[in-house]
């Protein structure tokens, strides 16, 4: 395909500026109409769920403390290598494993969300929460209590019942169930499931007439 | 009382003609997007010789792939065009894929097809919002970044990211579209083609405009050739080259779109093929959606993220694929990766983006070079400015549409 290289104009469009009459006259109707800026600090941005932002460790319920088990799936997946966890067994209760430190450097972080992807137990969580800027490094780096504190006050935020969250970072929307471990197999809405997908107009209308 | 010692102050002369005069253009000025220094041997306003100098972004992401799998490598190809992220992720997918030999289902790559095309929107409407900024246009900057606006929204939905997307999986996709993003894009395309009018009316036929770009930064058809443009730059100079039509991946076979072909290969001459390149854009956008099969959205034998020794089919791991990662990486399995080295290139909105995998049966690349389009474009300046003037080189380094983190990696 050729494209048109340029529009001829006329002697009167030549005298006349036609050209910029047209393109103040767009301008001028802009005036008109609703801004379109969002005046961020005042106004916050509609952030949809499953964005890819703060860390935090879920709290769980019965025992106040991380669900973590330890597997070291999340260090072994992530790409900037920013988690650190320690574990110790405690000999009074048999082979448990314990989480004695959990460290996330939210500075060398770059929020893919393997990390909460291949969670067996979904403890960790990317949440929407997009402004956390610090003044000095440490305070970015956060360990386990620090993460805790911030899913709690995710939550406390969200307004959200914790039997009913599910996050996309978590369970990316339409994998495949089967080889999900337990943990991952949450209540979801349908089209999360994979089932009653969108699917395009042709596509439709193709189905229907080889049904007919 | 002594003698002051005579000194003689030697005046720097530059090498050459005398009346010649050095400009270090850069690396901080605004016009260069990004950090590109450009060292300047100016005759009056006229340049007689122009150096770019790239290097001030270099991350190292071609060494850093040597010791990470090639999933985590995955995020690496979003820094490097990050303008247009989603079509370096799609494209070293599309080059893992064929190493490792897996074809993602259909309706992965349809999703694909319709992130590529509308990653292609965004960066060419960041594009014409820089380039026409930096001739002056100050309007169509901000007519741009509206409609940008709503891509980026529409992939925070889709992937939870609005930059650094992260979004295609080596076989597949990380997550099926639903309704909402379906609608919003179905929306979008309906108002775009209004908008592009709009781009065009305001400059199209403006005469600053044209004083500014026609006859500017003019390359033959044989000298971009030479030169190793691709993309726009290289079908504005009349080669008919498109890595989509003419090695097709993704859906790129399953749609009908055509290809923009200039003549003059004059900044013009690009614009308007980025601007056409945009109207079929849209067209692949809306006959994609139209025929977005239902399916899975990964393959069966797809990887899993810990990229374990083995490629584990979904079926035949009913029980455990998160685990068997963990124990074939334990247990040190005989690699059964494919090794050897291989080549694919993509059509990113720059122009064609190739990666190149030498495997050595390893889940990580022995090595891997990308072949970045802006790094070549770059290259191209030279050949562009040389004799122009020094208000041009500007247009040039907008025309040929440059971006420092995939030209530096
Ligand atoms: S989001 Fe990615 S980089 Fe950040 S901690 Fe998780 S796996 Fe690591
Ligand atoms: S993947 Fe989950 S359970 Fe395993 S160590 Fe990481 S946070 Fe803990």
């Amino acid at each position: 395909m050729q494209i048109q290289y340029k529009k001829k104009r006329n002697l009167l469009q030549n005298l006349f500026l036609s050209e910029l009459v047209q393109g103040m006259w767009l301008t001028l109707r802009r005036l008109f109409t609703k801004p379109i800026t969002l005046q961020y600090p005042h106004e916050q941005p509609n952030v949809r769920r499953g964005f890819r932002g703060q860390h935090a460790l879920v709290r769980d319920p019965e025992t106040h403390t991380t669900r973590c088990v330890g597997c070291m799936k999340c260090v072994m997946v992530c790409p900037s290598r920013c988690i650190r966890i320690r574990i110790q067994k405690r000999p009074e209760h048999g082979n448990r494993r314990f989480i004695s430190a959990y460290h996330i450097d939210a500075l060398r972080c770059v929020y893919c969300g393997y990390c909460a992807e291949v969670c067996p137990v979904n403890a960790i969580i990317l949440t929407e929460v997009f402004a956390y800027s610090a003044f000095d490094r440490k305070s970015l780096s956060y360990d386990m209590p620090q993460l805790l504190d911030n899913w709690d006050r995710y939550l406390a935020e969200q307004g959200e019942d914790l039997a009913q969250y599910v996050n996309p970072t978590w369970r990316p929307r339409g994998l495949p169930e089967g080889p999900m471990p337990a943990g991952k197999r949450l209540p979801v809405p349908d089209d999360w499931k994979g089932k009653g997908q969108v699917v395009g107009r042709l596509w439709r209308q193709s189905v229907q007439g080889q049904n007919r | 009382m002594k003698e002051p010692s005579k000194q003689t102050v030697e005046v720097p002369v530059a090498t050459g003609d005398e009346d010649r005069y050095r400009l270090r253009m850069g690396p901080q000025h605004p016009a260069t997007h990004g950090v590109l220094r450009v060292d300047l041997e100016l005759d009056g306003e006229t340049i007689v010789a122009c150096d770019p100098q790239v290097g001030y972004l270099h991350r190292g992401i071609e060494k850093l792939a040597e010791n990470r799998t090639y999933a985590q490598t995955l995020i690496l190809t979003d820094r490097l065009d990050y303008i247009a992220a989603m079509s370096n992720n799609c494209g070293f997918c599309v080059a893992v894929e064929k190493l490792l030999a897996i074809t993602p289902p259909l309706r992965a790559r349809y999703i694909r097809t319709i992130v590529n095309e509308m990653s292609r929107l965004a960066s060419h409407l960041l594009w014409l919002a820089t380039h026409a900024l930096d001739i002056g246009a100050m309007t169509v900057f901000l007519y741009c970044f509206r409609e940008r606006e709503i891509l980026l929204e529409l992939f925070e939905e889709l992937c939870g990211a609005r930059l650094t997307f992260s979004y295609p999986r080596i076989g597949g996709v990380r997550q099926d579209v639903n309704a909402y993003f379906i609608d919003g894009l179905q929306r979008f395309i309906d108002i775009f083609p209004e908008k592009i009018l709009e781009y065009e009316t305001l400059i199209d036929t403006n005469r600053i405009w044209l004083k500014r770009t026609v006859g500017i930064g003019k390359v033959s058809r044989e000298k971009a050739l030479s030169l190793g443009l691709t993309g726009a730059c290289l079908r504005a100079s009349g080669v008919d080259y498109d890595v989509r039509k003419h090695q097709p991946y993704d859906a790129y076979d399953l749609v009908d779109f055509e290809v923009p072909i200039g003549q003059e290969g004059d900044s013009y001459a690009r614009y308007r093929c980025r601007m056409e390149e945009m109207r079929q854009s849209v067209r692949i956008l809306q006959q994609c959606i139209d025929q977005l099969p239902p399916g899975p959205i990964v393959g069966e034998d797809a990887p899993d993220l810990h990229m374990s020794q083995r490629i584990i089919p979904f079926r035949e791991a009913r029980v455990s694929a998160y685990g068997t990662g963990l124990i074939a990486l334990s247990h040190k399995t005989k690699p059964t990766y494919p090794a050897g080295d291989i080549y694919v290139a993509t059509e990113v909105p720059k122009g064609e983006l190739g990666f190149y995998i030498i495997s050595d049966g390893s889940p990580r690349a022995y090595r891997m070079h990308i072949r970045s389009p802006s790094f070549i474009h770059i290259s191209a300046l030279t050949a562009l400015s040389e004799g122009g003037l020094v208000a041009d080189l500007i247009t040039n380094i907008g025309s040929v549409d440059v971006v420092l983190g995939e030209s530096d990696r």
